[in-house]
């Protein structure tokens, strides 16, 4: 057991926070004032695709519900995992991952706070964001996501971008150790303002592929 | 060599010595437990031990508040990690704490000993199916990377489940990660002290510690923000520095309104440094007779027993005011020796049953007091007079207002009136009699006293009021009883009779409960074949679970767990307060919390399993102990005055003047009792026991005052001498009554109030032949 128990008790009994989700909902939320900006920037610049226009063009194309499939790859299963649900935003600041199948899962974020719901294990629980060490970056992430400032992105993941306008790859790697023992790399792909994936690797090889559907959901 | 010489020279050298040693050699403690009383019933001795060693006393409620919460959160993370590398505090929470390694080891290794969830049907096909597929759900979900690795030997989540059900209570609500008040204004911390709540000195050096942290980590931040704390441990430090301070600077007040007074009244700085003789002897050899008998004079023994001496002081007043130009001061000392002897004697029976009350304070307090009391005497009668040098020529007394001489014994028909007034006073006042509430004998501020219960219900701490006790032959015998009673406590918790509680059961599993859980667990052969049928059709990797089936094998023989498996760690430390020893049984305390309704719960209570639990109000059983002691106290104080009167018979060879004697002394106390009635304060030990000194005052005044005198020179001196007396008397007293602190509010006021009425009724009782002649 690497973490300790007190944490993992937590995340075990009370809630799960999902960095993917948080991520989701950076890429998938932003506020007006932030996509005006960057959208301005990105009018400058010409020819190169840089990771201000993938911030820029993620909030001039957001929506308020996605649907998805998550296929969660491990060395103890034989088989990937999957989940389908939603996430949705619900401006200025509220994020939430539904999970729909297999079983109904619901997870809220609002600032600080995680809402953790779940059919099967019937509960309901608030806790701190904070609890979780290794999650700090993913919140700062959010947070810096909500403002659209990606010279603060870069300050907490190194980032990678390759292709262009029309199909890109955009991988994070967390700077700081909380964040590198939880996750090895992020990576989303996407073409303009619109992801297709997002896959992240467990420094132990493990992976989460979360697909997000083309259509708004209904 | 004459001994006008060489005993004013051994007394200082003896003095010198005494002074030597008493520094040197006495040791002084400052430990408020060392002055409990031992407990006369079972539950009161548990209630000592708990205050003096429990869990709740060592506890200390930190606040941080004045700044932004996220500022507050912070400082909260950075105050946690300072005060937990300091080797003084058992355990630091702020809401980010976790399980030391040692404590992780023995969750995970006793896992199927401690579980309360493991039972026969855990192992069973669906059971370990259905555990199975949440795992799935685990490890499908956000942080399935974190609950990965505990998966091929807990697939059950026994681990999991333990550490949730030892998180106690849930603690107050989170901000940033850090305990925070709901309205985010104060960040709370919970620090438990190894040392005592009542070990004043490590406690003081704990708290500075503390507040030292804070401020370095607040200055280097440039924050505004204020650090609170609270708890037993920060009031009885309190307590102790504001009795501390407030003696210091009462007594050099009464020290420097008396000398002033002694001045003004014999015009010689030669006799009022003379008047310091006898006291200081009295105090150095009291001190040192304590700390021969007890081993420790307390500091509060050392201030309390000092109050009592003053009575001592009479007697040089006494020597002084009797001298004249043609008397020798040794004539002077042979003359009145008869008379203060029997002053002596009968002040120390009082002081004396101070010493039977069996209470440790009091004890010291009773013992200081009679052997300074004695030396006293014996140096005012023997070693003073030798001081003072033929020479010394006294102040004439200036006819005036004592020609008037017996103005007391004018107001003979005042004596009735008086007790008319008291008796009405007594029997009409709404104050009740007696000082129920130990609370209020606490010179901490009601604000204090509020800030505290606040805190302690932010942080859902346990408020040290309510407690149930369990009582066992063995420690397997009392988690047996335990075990029995949790149920019944969960039934309490349901029906909103309280919101909390903490037991040892919860961490700790009696060893029958152990074995049925090993006996449940299915051999090697059953388990694969149930593992096997339930992996069927999921998708985990093949051999996956072999750790779980050989952990499960290990723990059908593996040695059951104790109170020695805990030691060293966090856990051991609690179970340590809530298990203990007590002469040859075991002990267990379950600290309650948010109890709705004491009468319904004691009750309900008392109606479980024959009687075996007890529930315990702190408060009450205190409140409960000081009753008694007081009562042990008014007790001895009967018997005293009782024997008081013999001797005063037997010395003065006549009832009727030994009642003349005593009568006025009744009489001061019936007044006394009704004054303080009348200013709306209850009795309490303390005002109990301050009547032995006015008893020791009024039998001086009264003894003198019924001497056999010739003539009326004589007869205005000895006037002059007990107004000398009795006025330093109530100058010393009044300062004290002054003090904020109730104790020494008390002992000022009943003082005060004790001398001036001794001396108004023994002038008014005084015998009439003495000055008709």
């Amino acid at each position: 057991m690497r973490r300790t128990i007190g944490s993992t008790s937590m995340m075990c009994g009370i809630a799960r926070i999902s960095p993917f989700f948080l991520l989701g909902g950076l890429l998938l939320a932003g506020t007006v004032a932030a996509a005006e900006n960057a959208s301005s920037r990105g009018d400058d610049v010409t020819g190169a695709w840089t990771v201000e226009q993938v911030v820029a063009s993620l909030k001039e194309e957001r929506q308020t519900a996605v649907p998805f499939e998550e296929a969660t790859y491990s060395s103890v299963l034989t088989e990937p995992l999957i989940s389908r649900g939603l996430l949705r935003f619900t401006p200025p600041s509220r994020l939430e991952k539904e999970v729909l199948e297999p079983y109904r899962e619901r997870y809220i974020v609002e600032g600080d706070l995680v809402t953790f719901e779940s059919e099967r294990k019937r509960v309901k629980k608030t806790i701190s964001l904070e609890d979780y060490p290794g999650l700090r970056g993913f919140v700062e992430a959010f947070r810096v996501g909500l403002t659209g400032d990606a010279v603060q992105l870069k300050q907490m993941y190194e980032t990678a971008l390759d292709g262009n306008r029309e199909k890109w790859t955009l991988q994070l790697r967390p700077r700081d150790q909380a964040g590198q023992s939880m996750v090895d790399s992020i990576q989303f792909s996407g073409s303009r303002g619109r992801i297709g994936t997002i896959t992240i690797r467990a420094p132990d090889g493990d992976r989460s592929v979360m697909t997000l559907s083309r259509k708004p959901a209904p | 060599m004459s001994a006008r010489r060489w005993v004013p020279a051994l007394w200082l050298v003896v003095m010198a010595c005494g002074i030597w040693f008493a520094t040197a050699r006495l040791s002084i403690h400052n430990e408020l437990g060392d002055l409990l009383p031992e407990g006369s019933t079972a539950t009161q001795r548990l209630l000592l031990t708990q205050v003096r060693t429990g869990l709740s006393g060592r506890l200390i409620l930190l606040a941080l508040e004045g700044a932004e919460p996220d500022e507050l959160a912070g400082l909260s993370k950075l105050l946690g990690e300072s005060l937990r590398a300091d080797g003084r505090l058992g355990f630091v929470g702020n809401g980010m704490q976790a399980w030391s390694k040692e404590e992780q080891a023995l969750v995970i290794g006793s896992r199927y000993l401690l579980s309360r969830t493991v039972t026969a049907d855990t192992f069973s096909e669906s059971s370990l199916r259905s555990s199975l597929e949440q795992r799935l759900d685990d490890l499908r979900s956000p942080l399935g990377a974190m609950i990965k690795e505990s998966v091929p030997a807990d697939p059950t989540g026994e681990a999991f489940g333990i550490v949730q059900s030892w998180s106690g209570w849930d603690g107050p609500a989170k901000y940033r990660g850090v305990w925070m008040s709901s309205d985010r204004a104060r960040a709370l911390l919970v620090v438990e002290t190894r040392a005592g709540g009542f070990d004043a000195d490590a406690q003081e050096s704990i708290h500075r510690a503390i507040r030292a942290s804070f401020l370095d980590l607040a200055n280097a931040r440039g924050s505004l923000a204020r650090l609170i704390m609270s708890g037993p441990g920060v009031f009885a430090v309190e307590i102790q520095r504001t009795i501390e301070a407030e003696a210091w600077w009462l007594s050099t007040a009464a020290t420097a309104v008396v000398v002033l007074f002694l001045f003004f009244s014999y015009r010689s700085l030669k006799l009022v440094l003379l008047t310091m003789i006898p006291i200081s002897s009295g105090i150095v050899a009291g001190m040192l007779a304590v700390d021969g008998c007890f081993g420790f004079v307390h500091g509060i023994t050392l201030g309390f027993g000092i109050t009592l001496l003053g009575v001592v002081d009479d007697y040089p007043i006494h020597l002084f005011s009797h001298m004249t130009r043609h008397d020798s001061p040794q004539a002077v000392a042979r003359a009145i020796w008869p008379t203060m002897r029997l002053g002596v004697l009968t002040t120390a029976i009082g002081f004396a049953s101070l010493l039977l009350a069996g209470y440790p304070a009091l004890a010291q307090m009773g013992l200081l007091a009679l052997v300074g009391l004695l030396t006293g005497a014996f140096v005012t009668r023997w070693i003073l007079p030798l001081c003072v040098g033929p020479e010394f020529a006294p102040r004439e007394i200036r006819p005036g207002f004592f020609t008037r001489g017996d103005l007391p014994a004018r107001g003979r028909v005042l004596a009735p009136i008086m007790l008319v007034l008291a008796a009405s006073a007594l029997i009409w006042s709404d104050t009740p009699w007696w000082q129920q509430d130990v609370g209020s004998l606490s010179p901490l501020p009601e604000s204090k006293k509020q800030l505290d219960q606040r805190l302690r219900q932010e942080l859902g701490a346990p408020d040290l009021r309510d407690l149930l006790v369990i009582e066992g032959r063995t420690v397997d015998d009392l988690l047996e009883q335990a075990e029995a009673a949790m149920p019944q406590l969960e039934g309490l918790r349901e029906d909103r009779m309280l919101a909390g509680y903490d037991i040892v059961s919860r961490y700790l599993p009696s060893r029958r409960v152990q074995q049925e859980r090993q006996r449940t667990l299915p051999d090697r052969a059953v388990l694969e074949r149930n593992l096997g049928a339930a992996l069927k059709g999921l998708p985990f990797a093949p051999g996956l679970f072999a750790p779980f089936t050989a952990d499960v094998e290990a723990a059908r023989s593996q040695k059951l767990v104790d109170r020695e498996s805990f030691a060293g760690t966090m856990l051991g430390m609690k179970l340590e307060a809530l298990l203990f020893q007590q002469q040859d049984r075991w002990v267990t305390v379950v600290p309650l919390r948010g109890v709705a309704d004491r009468q319904q719960l004691a009750a309900t209570v008392a109606r479980w399993r024959d009687g075996s639990v007890r529930y315990v109000d702190l408060k009450e059983e205190s409140n409960r102990l000081m009753t008694a002691y007081r009562d042990r106290t008014l007790q001895l104080l009967g018997w005293g005055i009782a024997a008081i009167a013999v001797a005063l018979a037997v010395g003065l060879r006549s009832i009727a003047l030994a009642g003349r004697v005593l009568a006025p002394i009744l009489c001061s106390l019936i007044v006394v009792t009704a004054v303080l009635r009348g200013l709306g304060e209850p009795l309490s030990l303390f005002h109990v026991a301050t009547f032995l000194l006015v008893i020791g005052l009024g039998l001086d005044y009264a003894l003198f005052l019924n001497r056999p005198e010739g003539t009326k020179a004589e007869r205005i001196r000895t006037n002059f001498g007990l107004l000398v007396c009795s006025t330093t008397t109530i100058l010393v007293f009044g300062v004290l009554a002054f003090s904020q602190i109730p104790a020494l509010h008390a002992i000022g006021m009943t003082a005060a109030c004790g001398s001036l009425c001794c001396l108004l009724f023994a002038g008014m009782m005084a015998r009439r032949e003495a000055h008709a002649a």
